[in-house]
């Protein structure tokens, strides 16, 4: 009971505390926006967050600039589609800004597919909005190359059939089969999949989403080293002190910080859960309880971690220092700041002994969508870490 | 009440409190004078329970500290010598959760948090929080921090350092009144007059020893044959207070700092004050002004131990 009086008045300190509480609870939300869209091109990757209009000109009514247009461009909800019937009108709509791309589709198109050939597309963009430019450039290659290699594809399956088919069946009725295999098959390639480093689950990851994740794995961290500071205050205050002279035992007091630093986690890991959800329009998945589960288990790791401090350090100046560089070092290596699909191998294996990079790879398993038995490990390990860290922090506590 | 017997206390080999025995009786106010370093807070943290003592016992209502602290903590209510609460949250917020870690219930602690507020005439001030208060405001919420539980026992290490004379006169009469309404108070200082005006009995403590114990009236009264007489100088030197130092009936010499005042304490029963100022006219020393001091705790405590109780 006075271990939750003792949490309660800890989370309380530190909503009372208007600057610490931008830091933790705002900056998360805006770094997101920030790196999800500017860290792009390396994600090379589709984007909820920005609203790319691309001009669309095409020269006739090819089947595959339609199929381009109907079930790629439109089917993605952050591309809007200004169609110009004069390939000049792209340039213009490009300087008054009508337009973020402009995209020029040339007669007969699909003229050369069986070859396994396109005609040229022609993109056009403006400097400033280069990233978008590379996101349309990314998805329009991904279609291309798709196309190509299943026409590539058709070309063998008619080939095969012509031959040991052609005597139980007439030519015309080759030419049908073909004919729908071809729309099957091409049927296949226009399901955009766009280009990602990774693919676990059912879904693909966006970079808006890595760096979510990467974000609520970075900034839970700062608990523990705020934590293990709120400990440090009490100490400095003399309320510590108190404390030990009102009747509540060594445990209920350390127990209650504990408690306190993982109150302030969580309500932290809510905020931002909703915040990203809302503002910047991230799919944390489609398991709820297996998010909370995740976020619960790693909250209760950098609280356990914080009282660990705690116990090892004395100085408010250390946990500082801790904050500044230690904390940015963890986030590195567990793949705050780079993607960790970009670490060298070495680095892959070192990151492996950080706990926020299991919760950030289990938030991101989570958003692809898995079952309960992928994460279980991560979330059974992320709590057995914050309960041995508190024990081991509440041992050296209680001899001071 | 309180009984404590043969407290030793060591920091790293340094004997800090020396086989220190004292009782307090119940609705009793006890002071405790000593000058910094006297090991006053350092008794006081062994009596409720923050520092292990190295030997001897202390008991509260028969129950050791050693033994049964949880009990003991609730009996007692400490006003540590820093102030102990919570800068950024309010004096009504910090009141409310004390009480809390006695194991108050809501209801009682909100109306104890109103009643102490209003004892320390602070209620006006309860939404504010308590950096924005002066330092007497300070004071003032810490000791109403140790009273939210209504202890039988409050213990009070120096709870008017620092601040300005109304503050302390407030704080003083609010000690005044607890004491009247049965609280037991121990109330530790180095200001003299503040134990005089509290407390019935007093316990003289220096560097880590007591030095004299019993009632103001006792205190004095040994002083009885002991007097102190100030001397104020023309010049002054060391050779001078070697030799008045000699003389029979000469018990302590103090010379007090940038002055050429000299705190002489003698037994006038041996009666060497003729001495003494023939002593001066020899060594061409011209005594300005000469006078008997009042016995009180301060000339007590300079015959102790040869030292003012201030610095
Ligand atoms: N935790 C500690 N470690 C080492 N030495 C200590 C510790 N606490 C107190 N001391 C020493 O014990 C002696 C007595 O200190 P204490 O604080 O009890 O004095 P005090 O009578 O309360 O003085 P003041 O009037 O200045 O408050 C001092 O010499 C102090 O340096
Ligand atoms: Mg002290």
């Amino acid at each position: 009971m006075q271990s939750l009086h003792i949490a309660w008045n800890d989370v309380k300190i530190r909503i009372a505390d208007r600057s610490a509480l931008i830091m933790l609870l705002l900056l998360p939300l805006v770094l997101t926006a920030i790196l999800g869209t500017a860290l792009k091109p390396i994600m090379s990757n589709e984007d909820s967050f920005a609203d790319t209009t691309i001009g669309l000109y095409t020269a006739d009514s090819d089947s595959l600039a339609r199929i381009f247009e109907e079930d790629v461009l439109r089917k993605l909800d952050f591309i809007k589609i200004e169609s110009t019937n004069k390939e000049e009108n792209l340039g213009k709509m490009l300087k008054e800004g009508k337009i973020d791309v402009g995209l020029s589709i040339p007669t007969v198109w699909s003229e050369n597919v069986k070859e396994g050939k396109l005609k040229e597309v022609r993109l056009f963009s403006n400097s400033d909005k280069e990233l978008k430019a590379a996101v349309i450039e990314s998805i329009l290659t991904s279609f291309v190359s798709r196309v190509q290699s299943v026409s590539h594809t058709t070309n063998v399956v008619m080939a095969d059939l012509s031959t040991s088919q052609a005597v139980a069946a007439g030519p015309g009725e080759v030419t049908e089969l073909a004919s729908t295999i071809t729309v099957e098959l091409t049927n296949q390639g226009n399901e955009v999949t766009p280009i990602t480093d990774r693919t676990i689950g059912k879904e693909t990851v966006s970079s808006m989403q890595y760096y979510a994740a990467a974000m609520a794995a970075m900034f839970l961290l700062y608990n523990i080293t705020t934590g293990a500071k709120s400990f440090i205050k009490e100490r400095d205050l003399e309320t510590l002190a108190r404390l030990k002279i009102s009747p509540t035992s060594d445990w209920s007091i350390i127990l209650g910080k504990f408690l306190g630093t993982l109150g302030f986690a969580c309500i932290q890991f809510l905020i931002f859960i909703m915040g990203t959800s809302l503002f910047c329009k991230v799919h944390w998945g489609d398991n709820v309880g297996q998010l909370l589960a995740m976020g619960g288990a790693y909250a209760v790791a950098v609280s356990g971690l914080s009282m660990l401090l705690a116990g090892l350090i004395k100085e408010m100046r250390t946990a500082d220092l801790i904050s500044g560089i230690g904390i940015q070092i963890l986030a590195f290596a567990g793949g705050s700041m780079l993607p960790l699909s970009q670490f060298p191998d070495f680095l892959k294996r070192l990151s492996d002994v950080v706990p926020n990079k299991w919760a950030l790879t289990g938030f991101l398993e989570i958003m692809a969508g898995v079952n309960w038995g992928e994460i279980l490990p991560a979330i059974i390990g992320l709590f057995l870490v914050g309960i041995a860290a508190m024990l081991i922090g509440t041992l050296r506590l209680r001899t001071r | 009440m309180l009984k404590v017997e043969n407290i030793k206390k060591s920091f790293d080999q340094k004997e800090v409190v020396k086989n220190v025995s004292f009782s307090v009786d119940k609705g009793e106010a006890f002071g405790l004078l000593g000058p910094n370093g006297a090991g006053k807070s350092t008794l006081i943290s062994m009596i409720c329970g923050l520092v292990k003592y190295d030997q001897g016992d202390i008991w509260i209502d028969g129950l050791s500290v050693k033994k049964r602290p949880l009990e003991i903590k609730k009996k007692i209510g400490i006003v540590p010598q820093e102030i102990a609460l919570y800068p950024t949250i309010s004096a009504r917020e910090n009141l409310l959760f004390w009480g809390k870690m006695y194991g108050l219930t809501r209801a009682e602690t909100k109306r104890k948090a109103e009643e102490v507020l209003s004892f320390v005439g602070l209620s006006e001030r309860a939404k504010d929080k308590i950096e924005t208060f002066s330092g007497g405001m300070k004071r003032r919420i810490n000791i109403g921090a140790a009273l939210m539980h209504e202890p039988e026992l409050l213990i009070m290490d120096e709870p008017t350092v620092g601040i300005d004379p109304q503050s302390r006169n407030h704080i003083l009469e609010t000690v005044k009144d607890l004491n009247k309404s049965g609280v037991t108070i121990i109330y530790t200082s180095h200001y003299m007059a503040e134990v005089e005006y509290l407390c019935d009995r007093i316990g003289i403590i220096d560097q880590g020893e007591v030095m004299a114990l019993g009632t103001q009236r006792d205190l004095c009264n040994r002083l009885a044959n002991g007097t102190v007489i100030e001397m104020k100088l023309t010049n002054l030197n060391e050779e001078f207070l070697q030799y008045i130092k000699q003389i029979h009936g000469v018990e302590r010499v103090m010379i007090k700092p940038d002055t050429h005042a000299i705190d002489i304490c003698i037994n006038e029963t041996e009666n060497p004050l003729p001495e003494i100022i023939t002593l001066a006219v020899n060594a061409n020393i011209q005594i300005e002004t000469m006078e008997r001091k009042e016995p009180n705790l301060e000339s007590l405590f300079l015959q102790l131990t040869g030292r003012s109780l201030r610095d």
